[in-house]
């Protein structure tokens, strides 16, 4: 699912914090998905044959600007769902930090592939802005010529807007995901899946 | 369908068979998807055809140039317009109608029988609408999951809606009509050509049929919707996780 995998990077690396990891709280997620798009997508464009050729440099970039925006606990809590029953808070820790390294480790590739030939924009808030959670909708220019549309599911914490899921074509990043790690974790244990995930056996996207 | 008793037969034989050797009897949505144990059967056996069906669209995907696919990609999709035409005016949207109608009329002609996309060039916009997305709008929303057998994932009201559709479907015409096969092989292999890409992602899932099932599921509702579906209910997520409660102590 080279393609779908592909706009889920460029789809996260978008909504990836802005440039010095200092946004406002209290920003809009509309104004947050647009600032850091243009801020991640020029630093890239300028740099890189620099981030080509040091990956770990594109990766510190990301780790640094991507983490503020988003809110990789509650994603992995969602995605364990009733799996997470009992399983200790250390354990679950480590579940999501696995679940960061490896989104980190993919939105970067994301970046350098799409870099340079791919547009985006935000399309404007719709209807009111609720107040626990919201939608902002995204369009994508493919490489073959195409759109596709992506959208990221924002909810409102202390700490401002944080983003927690990623919808390509109506199929959600959480939804999908979840369903593949619940029954593994029933079936296996959390060990066993924290394990496969830090070994990259277990992959992230569909 | 002189040739399709022999057809189905070989599609019942090869179903039990795909049965016998069907191993996973998990149930993982009695809801949405009651008849998980038959789909899993047919799905095993749409994957035995695929072992014939993949080499076909890997060699068709090494030869042809891309131009040449998208054409072909371009053409099967001009003629869907006749469909997406007559449930347009089934949903009484009559303005998106007009634009299909457009469409098929420009691209059939300046575009070289659909082979060019000449009318997305001149910013007319494309719809999909099919049967089972009418019936969605007229009230059957929500229908249990069906694998069909050779068309894959589906539901009750879509597998329905689509022998419906073939009726009109230019493909489908040449099919209950004369009897031919070719253009719908040949979409065939140009379909299966397209999802190259995610073949590895599917087979390393945890479980491939309830991958396939979720991404057919989700990108089915958000199609119902225009593009603009409700929002999941991430609560009831969260309300499988015991947030305040500690954990046991052993």
């Amino acid at each position: 699912m080279n393609t779908l995998v592909r706009i889920l990077l460029l789809a996260f690396a978008c909504s990836s914090g802005n440039l010095f990891g200092d946004h406002v709280s209290g920003e809009d997620p509309v104004s947050l998905v647009e600032d850091t798009t243009v801020h991640i997508f020029a630093d890239v464009a300028e740099n890189l044959e620099e981030y080509t050729a040091n990956p770990a440099a594109l990766q510190a970039l990301v780790r640094k600007n991507l983490m503020p925006l988003l809110d990789v606990d509650y994603a992995a809590r969602l995605v364990l769902g009733r799996a997470g029953r009992g399983i200790e808070k250390e354990k679950i820790d480590a579940f999501s930090d696995c679940m960061s390294e490896l989104l980190i480790n993919r939105y970067s590739k994301g970046l350098l592939y799409f870099a340079g030939e791919t547009k985006l924009w935000v399309l404007p808030q719709r209807g009111e802005l609720n107040e626990k959670i919201t939608r902002v909708r995204t369009r994508v220019t493919l490489p073959n010529g195409g759109q596709a549309p992506v959208d990221y599911a924002f909810h409102n914490t202390p700490d401002g807007w944080k983003a927690f899921d990623v919808i390509v074509e109506g199929i959600s990043y959480i939804t999908t995901y979840r369903n593949q790690i619940m029954p593994d974790v029933q079936a296996n244990g959390i060990d066993s899946v924290i394990e496969r995930l830090g070994s990259g056996q277990l992959e992230l996207a569909e | 369908m002189r040739k399709a008793p022999a057809l189905i037969s070989a599609i019942i034989i090869s179903l039990l068979l795909a049965g016998c050797a069907g191993t996973q009897n998990r149930r993982t949505d009695p809801e949405g998807d009651p008849w998980e144990g038959f789909n899993r059967k047919v799905y095993a056996f749409n994957d035995g055809l695929d072992k014939v069906v993949r080499p076909v669209a890997v060699g068709y995907d090494k030869i042809m140039p891309d131009p040449f696919q998208r054409g072909v990609g371009n053409f099967f999709r001009n003629l869907d317009a006749p469909v997406t035409f007559v449930n347009q005016v089934l949903q009484g949207k009559a303005t998106q109608s007009a634009d299909t109608f457009g469409r098929f009329l420009i691209n059939s002609t300046i575009g070289l029988l659909g082979f060019f996309d000449v009318a997305s060039r001149m910013g007319i916009p494309f719809y999909n609408e099919d049967l089972g997305q009418t019936m969605a709008s007229w009230g059957y929303e929500d229908s249990r999951y069906l694998v069909l057998p050779v068309f894959g994932p589906s539901t009750l009201r879509d597998g329905v809606s689509r022998y419906a559709d073939s009726f009109i479907h230019p493909v489908g015409r040449a099919i209950h009509g004369r009897n031919k096969w070719g253009m719908w092989i040949v979409r065939g292999i140009d379909q299966r050509a397209r999802y190259l890409d995610q073949d590895s992602e599917l087979k390393q899932a945890y479980d491939p049929y309830v991958l396939m099932r979720d991404v057919w599921m989700q990108n089915r509702q958000y199609q119902i919707y225009d593009g603009d579906p409700p929002m999941t209910d991430y609560d009831l997520y969260l309300d499988d996780y015991p947030e305040e409660e500690p954990p046991p102590e052993n």
